[in-house]
């Protein structure tokens, strides 16, 4: 599902965010990327859906080759993978349904698929009765739910998502774990970047702790293993 | 591409145009006044070349002959010129003919004639044609050694002239041309620029999900189609109302002048301006996306 040998990634300003790093995440796997600030988890993320590519190494995402992948193949690689950030990153003037349906309507998904896949998703996230509603008027917990309703939409292989809690209260982020578990339990994978003690700890998943750009620890049923 | 997908593209577009008001007028406005400079030189340069070639293919040699002299003598001048080289016609015009076609050419104006009275101030003369363009000199020349002719004329320098300011006007259009593609390139590409800089965030959501380049840039390519388009007809509809004003006036006042007729000219010169304008459009918002949004 991703697999990853030797990849260090050297940004242009000369800073080393990661250096030799080899993993394996099979499919249905859940895992968290930890660590403290500034050790390259972000570069980890970025790297899986081509945001950046690795300097060297070798790495596979979905069978492709993504450090060799012509740019034109790029949007079918993500169409692999459900995206979501720490800032949500909906379209304000769109309602939810709409934000959610956009990533259907851009892959030119046919409109009644797209009527019933996003029903479906927002029904998965507990938001169907906000559809109408606009990100603005929700709360930030419900902004994160729209946010996952979209990386799941075009029913990705594996969800990618970097500081998802970063913005919420405890038992905000405690529901949002909630729906991942769920959305992994239907068979994705999860890949989940954090420095969230509480959500890793209460999860008891794959912990691989990345400092200073290497592999620190790479552990099931793991712990956060910082003071937070 | 599905007929949802194109109505999508082109409701993005118009959005875009509608919130960016201002600068939609200015760019529109831009590619207008190049076009219809851009036109207005075509038509110029076409114009002239279509006189310099008309005035070309009727040069003939006017052989104006002397007063006094008897038909037995005319007779002989016009076999002596039918013996020119290049000469492959010869026609005599008595003095009372020649008067009558001025009349004609005259057209409306005729009646600056009476002043005449009864008197006819015009020559008898031969009217010659030569078989190409530039025996039209020599054979001239020839003609006016003859005994019993006043003087030889032909049209060559005029025609000369014509064709330096056909030159001439085509140079300065051309270069004035290239400047007002490139303005308007440059203001297109930046209004484009403005509407990708407002929908960063969107365009960000697509790429993430899987957008290709094509289907993001498409609404853009759009709205940048539609400004050059929108200013092609403007500087068309524009072009059409003058060039029939001008030739109008021109029809009365200038009876000799030979214009292109507006049909199907116009056509073609309409065709050619959209296109010309569409195709900036185009290129400038794809100049902006690739400098801004690396799509
Ligand atoms: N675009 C970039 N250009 C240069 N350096 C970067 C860039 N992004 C991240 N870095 C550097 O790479 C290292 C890892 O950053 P990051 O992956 O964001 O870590 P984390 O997400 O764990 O905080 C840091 O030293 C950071 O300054
Ligand atoms: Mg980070």
């Amino acid at each position: 599902m991703i697999h990853m040998a030797g990849v260090s990634k050297i940004y242009s300003n000369g800073s080393v965010a990661l250096s030799d790093i080899s993993v394996a995440i099979d499919k249905g796997d859940f895992v968290f990327i930890v660590g403290p600030s500034g050790a390259g988890k972000s570069t980890f993320i970025k790297l899986l859906f081509r945001e950046e590519l690795p300097t060297s190494g070798e790495l596979y995402v979905n069978g492709r080759n993504v450090a060799e992948l012509e740019p034109s193949e790029v949007p079918y690689l993500r169409r692999g993978l459900g995206i979501v950030f720490q800032d949500f990153r909906l379209l304000p003037n769109k309602t939810v349904y709409e934000n959610v349906a956009f990533a259907m309507e851009v892959i030119e998904s046919p409109r009644r698929e797209i009527q019933k896949r996003v029903h479906h998703v927002l029904d998965l996230v507990g938001l169907r009765h906000k559809a109408r509603n606009y990100p603005g008027h929700l709360s930030g917990g419900e902004q994160q739910r729209v946010a996952i309703a979209r990386a799941i939409v075009n029913n990705p292989t594996v969800v990618i998502a970097d500081e998802p809690t970063g913005n919420l209260d405890p038992d905000t982020s405690w529901e949002i774990m909630k729906i991942f578990e769920r959305i992994n339990k239907a068979g994705t994978t999860m890949v989940m970047a954090t420095h969230d003690k509480m959500v890793v700890d209460g999860m008891k998943r794959r912990v691989i702790a990345i400092e200073q750009g290497r592999i620190a620890r790479d552990q099931e049923g793991g712990q956060y293993g910082y003071e937070s | 591409m599905k007929v949802r997908t194109t109505e999508y593209f082109i409701r993005e577009a118009f959005s875009s145009l509608r919130h960016n008001g201002l600068m939609s007028i200015a760019s529109v406005s831009t590619v207008a006044l190049s076009l219809l400079i851009l036109g207005m030189f075509l038509i110029m340069v076409l114009n002239l070349n279509h006189m310099a070639s008309t005035l070309e293919s009727q040069v003939q040699i006017s052989v104006y002959l002397q007063d006094n002299l008897k038909d037995q003598e005319i007779r002989e001048v016009g076999t002596r010129i039918t013996k020119i080289p290049g000469v492959v016609q010869v026609t005599f015009v008595d003095k009372d003919q020649a008067l009558a076609r001025f009349k004609q050419r005259l057209g409306e104006q005729q009646g600056l004639l009476a002043v005449l009275g009864d008197t006819n101030p015009l020559p008898n003369a031969f009217e010659v044609k030569v078989d190409k363009p530039e025996r039209v000199k020599p054979a001239a020349q020839a003609v006016a050694q003859l005994k019993g002719v006043e003087n030889a004329r032909f049209g060559q320098e005029i025609i000369e002239q014509l064709f330096t300011l056909t030159k001439m006007v085509r140079l300065i259009g051309l270069a004035l041309i290239v400047f007002l593609a490139l303005a308007a390139l440059f203001i297109i590409s930046n209004t484009i620029r403005i509407t990708v800089f407002a929908r960063r965030k969107e365009i960000g959501i697509m790429k993430y999900v899987g957008a290709t380049d094509a289907f993001i840039r498409w609404p853009f390519l759009i709205e940048g189609m539609i400004l050059g388009f929108s200013g092609a007809v403007i500087a068309v509809v524009l072009l059409i109302e003058a060039y029939t004003l001008l030739t109008g006036q021109i029809y009365q006042k200038l009876v000799f002048l030979p214009l292109i007729p507006k049909y199907p000219f116009l056509t073609y010169v309409s065709i050619l301006l959209i296109v010309a304008g569409t195709v900036i459009g185009a290129l400038g918002s794809t100049i902006s996306l690739k400098r801004f949004m690396k799509v």
